[in-house]
């Protein structure tokens, strides 16, 4: 692995303390990482295992005084029998994909606008980036402000228009998905500009040079010279993005509750609901192993795409 | 020349619009805290107003401003002290370390990252109702910490692997103390990367909404929880939950805006 390079070159000892000295910096090391190791085993990796286990049981702090009864595989069986949940499945992937789609898009747009160096392009880089940073729930609340029928900035001529139907986008089934996938997009798709950006910014200049040199079209240029060298990082951005959009909560809940009907469910806003306000503890936990699940599927997919696109980028 | 100088115009005036288009929501957000009530709830909606303090004077009648500000700035700082003592060490020894062991627990860290809250925070839930840390500050700070120590530690982790172990060398040769090596030799060279991991640390906590909702109560709840929480009941219009939204907003914004530079490299080096 390319990373571990650095951190296995050899340097040499200073003489005078020796393998006693080697020795005494290795345990050093280890206990400067021991704490992060130890905490982070502690309170993540032994809840994790934790939800594992309660996900085999009828386990429901409601009901039946809070006692586990062991159902083996029914909670995972639920996920898709029970429509809601099934629903909520297809939902988060809708919903991941048309997202990281659109930011994508837009935030190769961006990038490629603000590629040129100089101080217009880092203020406006330093403001686009605000919607980043802002709490998701008040961006939750602003759109639905916006949207609101009767007195909303956007809501109220849609409505008056007749482009939204009298309830507004966020009441419609057909309406809301759409809507709350375009929250997200306001949301992070400065984020994906900017890593994209980060990677326009550290390609070679010669060859973008020499192709131009060349004569080549700036759509030429873009597509065989700029979009290969980019590869990396626009499978970074993608990665990260499907991530975390896939863990969508804080906006949907805010902005619908996963509502009208299960038109916006997302796994991981059923799970919250199934688990910590209906206590239903071993059928969340199995929703969440099955979001671990899926995370884990798409890193994988993910990791064989950028493998075999960057075979075939090195044979032409 | 021309040719560029005018697709240079062209750029910026396209930036320029992309931008007003996109600051709207919250331009929205930060007027409408100045409106009176009247003209928020007024249809079809007005676009030029009178401001008005009266919706900040509302909040401090409906809310304990200063507790939930108090609440947010405890367990944000709780959680970016803690998360910065473990990661940014461990940051450094897994930097440095020549085991082949050492990538590997880099990227259990990053792994860390990428779990659905949701699949940990139902069995610490219990955890803490069984410990009797329910509704306290340390039940959000503890959960926040690991996937922040996470971050932080595969943050630290690039920017020490990008830094030469020379000066370090030079220093433990000189009869330095490997603590010393670490300390006063390596630590004041990432200075900028702990500047963004704090902020990233900082920033991640004070928007978390998720896990304080179910692990804080009504005395320790921050002002995310409370935004929500307060959103329906008759006396909170869009005029107050605008101007307790500045709160929650405003000091985040602020810190992006004046440390761009490191959150700007936090962003492009850390999140990955």
């Amino acid at each position: 692995m390319a990373t571990t390079s650095v951190g296995s070159i050899d340097f040499p000892q200073s003489k005078a303390s020796g393998l006693r000295f080697a020795d005494r910096r290795k345990l050093f090391l280890v206990a400067l990482a021991l704490p992060a190791v130890i905490y982070v085993v502690l309170v993540a990796l032994w809840p994790l295992a934790q939800g594992i286990w309660y996900s085999f049981f009828d386990y429901n702090l409601l009901r039946g005084g809070g006692r586990r009864t062991f159902v083996g595989l029914a909670n995972y069986a639920e996920l898709w029998t029970d429509s809601t949940a099934r629903r909520a499945l297809v939902n988060t992937f809708i919903f991941t994909f048309a997202a990281v789609t659109i930011e994508f898009v837009f935030g190769l747009c961006l990038a490629l606008l603000l590629w040129r160096e100089g101080r217009f392009n880092r203020i406006c880089l330093a403001f686009l980036l605000i919607p980043v940073t802002i709490t998701p729930v008040v961006v939750g609340l602003i759109f639905r402000a916006l949207l609101a029928v009767d007195y909303g900035f956007f809501g109220y001529y849609l409505a008056e228009w007749g482009i939204s139907g009298p309830r507004g986008f966020l009441a419609s089934t057909t309406a809301a998905m759409p809507v709350v996938i375009l929250i997200d997009v306001w949301e992070w798709t400065p984020l994906v500009a900017l890593i994209l950006l980060a990677g326009l910014k550290s390609l070679p200049g010669d060859i973008l040079e020499a192709a131009s040199a060349d004569g080549a079209t700036a759509v030429q240029r873009f597509r065989l010279v700029v979009l290969p060298l980019l590869l990396p990082t626009v499978f970074l951005a993608l990665v990260l993005r499907v991530m975390d959009a896939f863990r969508v909560f804080d906006t949907i809940f805010v902005t619908t509750g996963g509502g009208p009907g299960d038109t916006t469910n997302s796994l991981m806003v059923y799970g919250v609901k199934q688990g910590l306000q209906f206590f239903n503890i071993g059928f969340a936990s199995a929703i969440g192993n099955v979001m671990i699940l899926c995370i884990v599927v798409l890193c994988a997919a993910f990791t064989l795409l950028i493998r075999r696109a960057d075979v075939r980028a090195n044979e032409r | 020349m021309r040719a560029q100088t005018r697709q240079i115009a062209i750029e910026r005036t396209t930036l320029v619009v992309i931008l007003v288009l996109y600051m709207i929501p919250v331009l929205w957000l930060v007027s409408t805290a100045y409106k009176p009530p009247r003209e928020i709830f007024s249809s079809p909606p007005t676009f030029t107003f009178s401001p008005t303090l009266f919706n900040f004077e509302r909040i401090f009648q409906l809310f304990d401003v200063w507790q939930l500000l108090k609440s947010s700035l405890v367990m944000s700082l709780g959680t970016t002290v803690l998360s910065l003592l473990l990661g940014v060490p461990a940051g450094y020894a897994l930097a440095r370390s020549k085991s082949r062991y050492a990538i590997v627990v880099a990227y259990f860290f990053l792994a860390i990252r990428t779990v659905p809250i949701i699949a940990t925070l139902i069995p610490f839930y219990l955890m803490m109702r069984d410990i009797g840390l329910l509704g306290s500050w340390w039940a959000v700070i503890l959960i926040n910490t690991t996937l922040n120590c996470a971050f932080v530690t595969w943050m630290m982790f690039s920017y020490f692997r990008a830094l030469p172990r020379d000066m370090e060398e030079a220093a433990l040769t000189d009869g330095c103390t490997l603590w010393g090596a670490f300390y006063r030799v390596a630590l004041p060279t990432v200075v900028p990367g702990i500047i963004a991991s704090a902020l990233f640390c900082i920033m991640f906590s004070w928007n978390d909404f998720l896990t304080p909702m179910f692990l804080t109560n009504s005395d320790t709840k921050p002002l995310s929880v409370a935004l929500l929480a307060s959103f329906g009941t008759k006396d909170i219009t869009w005029g107050t939950l605008g101007a307790l939204a500045h709160f929650s907003t405003i000091p985040i914004v602020l810190m992006a805006l004046f440390l761009n530079r490191y959150f700007v490299q936090g962003l492009t080096k850390g999140v990955h």
